[in-house]
């Protein structure tokens, strides 16, 4: 009937028409298809955002299949159901408590008092708190506790060699500040309850010890209060939202450091508050992606934005890995082991290997399981090492839990010393005084 | 657009003609559709693999939650199987290659397994006190007493592959941040062990060798305090009376009257006890030994032990029945020196003690130690990091979460916190936040009533 009106030759000419229009928009979608799959398409994402999203979307919901491994958990209190505050409005502002501005003569006051207890363990070494910290819950991955077990016998056997004192943490003091956020109020509670710390080392939970050896050079901080593994230009110039670290970091206990917490905190609750401060944050900040406000960007803003304030008593560390990113230092152990030595604590030999992403107590991390659990246990190794060495001993390989003897057992222990010197080092010497 | 003739030929019609729609002829028909299909799946393919690049094939066949979960349960199922399997082999029982190469039909008895085995932990020192002292007085920067106080080191540990049953290590990380704060309240060191030192005194005996080295080693430790890892620390006021040890080498907790009456196997308890670092402990140390090799040495050992101890199971020889045997066997060569502490639980069972922690805390206050508010809580026979327990495991955990809570919240009293109850990881806050914290802290008595 069309072929009446139309006329056949005209018909054919419109069929093949559509047939080429069909084919070029097809060909059109693919182009677009590939282009945002390569190069991004802005706003309106990537695939692997999509996918992300996509993924991040279902992973609210609880995670059956580990959840029904045989767990038996102390059953809750009804109580525990209606603990969770309610969400606070942009206009009410937080606060960590109350306002202190004597802080730095209340300290001084009790260190007079309690001279056992000095803030100055010799001349130069301060009294350093190592505070970190885990979830009181047993973790969803199965493996996640045993590696946060490995974690703090890390922590424990650096600072026993260096006379670190350790806080390990698992209450949620503030349900406010739940997350990364936690660590503000820790913090805060444990400056003010221990006046003779003179410096608190906060050091997150996947961060582990990888040079036994090196001391952390106490002189060099004597000017300032806080202290990061980051760079100048990064922050202040870049204004990059990683140009520093707040994964492992110095802070001395001081009216300057109740202030700055202050200064940090407000970003930090749950909520409206958390959200729109992220949106302020990714605005403000290069290259950070949109989620809620997180610690580290509050703090490279709160550096930016009021620098005059801050700035110079902050000392951003580049010298020696204070956080190590573990994905450019795992995989070069063993060229370390070959070429360099302990006690450099620097790209040599780094202090910290910090897995940022890995996430082992929870289920999804940024990366592969197998890459993150394995490379923990050769940075676990690779420390272990240096401390089994002082009696004796030597992991097979980085890879191995299994241990042999590297030096046999004498009747005149005394008289060996061992490589590292780490079994009675300058640093972990007393003062010599009368007692 | 073409001009239309004659001799067009367009794809799908062979003649130029043009045919009526009603009359096109079957094998065109077919045609065309077999082209329009090739057409389709080659977009399809493409499409396929530009999407394969960009998200990756994987995540396209269903990227649910169960198949996610499954696949991380999987990975994680995986690396746990690889790292059991690079575990210790099964230690050569030394004794083995000589038992079989024995043609004659013998019958070892214990004395002769321990001959030929021939296990020592280390070459014999004779003069470790003399040793000690030259270097103590060369090294006045290692003192061996801090403030006044004998320097401790608490030694705890355990095995470096994951738990058989994951809430194991849970518990495992819990023990050990509850030793952290009892340390680091008492300015006590720990040294924490993952390490097998050496295969033939594995499972419960590897405590010796670890004791031995890190004695040697550490010349300005006094004393070495051995902690089982299922042991948990409930008064953290405590402190240990040295001062009463001043004549003794070994404090362990026990009864006099199982240990010399009724040579009971557990008239004494090695799960936490305190050696001092003095010749007198090596040669313990080595007296002790000598049943803890594995294979033929510990199995035969074992069969003296249960038929000397009351009560005693039949099995391998274990390290507290060795010890109890070798002082009732050795009396006058040793009990001088070993100071059986029962007044406070240097080691208190689990079983009795963890349901009355309530009644504890409304009638009693930290700093005890004994049965009104026990020191150490030792969950023996729970095995929580294995498969098989003695007890059921929900008692068990449950029990070990009311006596973590219960010293924690000693600790958590310093700043202001509590524990919402027992059992819960929640806390809530018991003292005000003040701007004069310090006028807080000085009131602070660690020993104080606490109030839930």
């Amino acid at each position: 009937m069309l072929e009446r009106c139309i006329g056949e030759r005209r018909l054919r000419q419109i069929q093949r028409g559509v047939r080429n229009m069909k084919l070029t928009f097809l060909c059109l979608l693919l182009t677009l298809l590939v282009l945002r799959g390569t190069i991004g398409a802005g706003k309106y994402g990537t695939p692997q955002q999509d996918f992300i999203e996509l993924r991040q979307r279902f992973i609210s919901h609880p995670h059956r299949a580990l959840a029904e491994q045989n767990q038996p958990e102390p059953k809750p209190k009804k109580s525990d159901k209606d603990d969770e505050p309610p969400l606070r409005s942009l206009n009410d502002p937080y606060s960590l408590g109350p306002k202190i501005s004597d802080w730095d003569s209340q300290r001084a006051d009790w260190i007079r008092r309690h001279p056992e207890r000095p803030n100055f363990l010799t001349k130069t070494k301060p009294r350093v708190l190592l505070v970190t910290g885990s979830s009181p819950k047993p973790c969803e991955n199965p493996v996640g506790d045993h590696y946060l077990l490995k974690s703090i016998k890390n922590k424990i056997d650096y600072c026993r060699v260096h006379n670190i004192e350790i806080f390990y943490n698992m209450a949620l003091l503030d349900a406010e500040m739940a997350g990364f956020w936690a660590k503000l109020p820790l913090i805060r509670a444990l400056l003010l309850a221990h006046p003779e710390v003179e410096f608190l080392w906060w050091m997150d939970s996947d961060a582990m010890f990888t040079d036994m050896a090196f001391e952390l050079p106490w002189e060099r901080y004597a000017p300032y209060n806080l202290v990061m593994h980051g760079w100048d230009e990064m922050v202040y110039k870049d204004k990059n939202w990683i140009g520093l670290n707040t994964g492992s970091f110095l802070l001395r206990n001081c009216q300057w450091s109740l202030d700055l917490l202050d200064a940090w905190a407000p970003m930090g609750p749950k909520g409206p508050v958390r959200t729109e401060a992220g949106k302020i944050l990714t605005k403000t900040l290069k290259d950070r992606p949109v989620f809620e406000a997180d610690d580290q960007s509050a703090m490279v803003y709160l550096l930016v934005t009021q620098k005059e304030k801050w700035a110079n008593k902050v000392y951003l560390e580049s010298a020696y890995y204070l956080h190590g990113y573990w994905g450019i230092l795992v995989d070069r152990y063993e060229e370390m082991i070959e070429n360099y030595h302990p006690g450099l604590g620097d790209h040599r030999w780094p202090l910290v290997t910090h897995f940022v992403g890995c996430k082992p107590c929870g289920k999804f991390g940024d990366y592969p399981v197998e890459r993150c659990l394995k490379q923990m246990d050769r940075a676990f190794n690779f420390g272990d090492n240096q401390i089994l060495q002082m009696y004796g001993f030597t992991h097979k390989s980085l890879a191995s839990r299994r241990v042999r003897r590297v030096r046999n057992e004498t009747s005149n222990p005394l008289e060996v010393k061992d490589e590292l010197g780490l079994l009675h080092p300058d640093f972990k010497a007393v003062q010599h005084h009368a007692s | 657009m073409g001009h239309e003739g004659v001799g067009f030929k367009s794809g799908s019609t062979r003649s130029g003609l043009p045919t009526t729609r009603s009359r096109v002829p079957r094998g065109r028909q077919i045609q065309k559709t077999f082209n329009n299909v090739k057409i389709t799946v080659l977009c399809g393919f493409v499409t396929l693999l530009v999407l394969r690049g960009t998200i990756g094939v994987g995540n396209l066949t269903g990227s649910t939650l169960e198949s996610e979960d499954q696949r991380v349960v999987e990975d994680i199922d995986r690396i746990l199987r690889e790292i059991r399997t690079d575990s210790e082999p099964e230690p050569q029982d030394p004794l083995s290659s000589l038992y079989f190469a024995n043609s004659t039909a013998h019958n070892w008895t214990y004395a002769e397994a321990v001959e030929a085995v021939n296990y020592s932990l280390g070459p014999k020192i004779s003069d470790w006190d003399q040793q000690r002292q030259v270097w103590l007085s060369q090294n006045p920067n290692f003192p061996n007493r801090l403030l006044g106080k004998h320097r401790i080191l608490l030694v705890t540990g355990s095995p470096p592959n994951p738990c058989d049953n994951a809430i194991g290590d849970h518990y495992l990380l819990k023990s050990t941040k509850n030793k952290i704060d009892y340390c680091r309240l008492h300015g006590i060191e720990i040294v924490y062990n993952m390490a097998h030192l050496d295969k033939e005194l594995a499972g419960y005996w590897a405590k010796l060798p670890l004791i031995r080295k890190l004695m040697l080693s550490h010349p300005e430790i006094e004393w070495i305090w051995w902690m089982d890892s299922d042991a948990f620390f409930t008064d953290m006021a405590f402190e240990l009376p040295l001062e009463k040890y001043k004549n003794h080498n070994l404090i362990i907790h026990g009864y006099p009257d199982l240990l010399f009456e009724q040579h009971s196997w557990i008239a004494l308890n090695t799960g936490s006890f305190l050696f001092r670092n003095c010749q007198w402990s090596l040669d313990l140390l080595d007296a002790w030994a000598p049943m803890g090799p594995k294979g033929i040495v510990r199995e035969l050992a074992g069969k003296i032990l249960t038929a000397n101890l009351k009560g005693r199971p039949a099995f391998e020889a274990d390290d507290q029945s060795a010890l109890i045997y070798l002082l009732t066997s050795q009396q006058d060569k040793w009990m001088s020196k070993v100071y059986v502490e029962n007044s406070y639980y240097l080691h208190g069972f689990w079983a009795g003690l963890v349901d009355k922690y309530e009644e504890m805390i409304e009638q009693n206050h930290p700093g005890l130690g004994d049965e009104r508010w026990p020191f150490v809580t030792h969950f023996v026979g729970c095995k929580p990091c294995g498969s098989y327990g003695d007890y059921p495991v929900e008692r068990c955990l449950n029990s070990m979460e009311r006596a973590f809570n219960f010293g924690d919240n000693q600790v958590l009293r310093l700043y202001g916190f509590a524990h919402k109850g027992l059992v819960s990881p929640k806390i809530k806050r018991v003292q005000d936040q003040t701007s004069d914290p310090l006028q807080v802290k000085e009131k602070l008595d660690m020993a104080a009533r606490i109030t839930m």
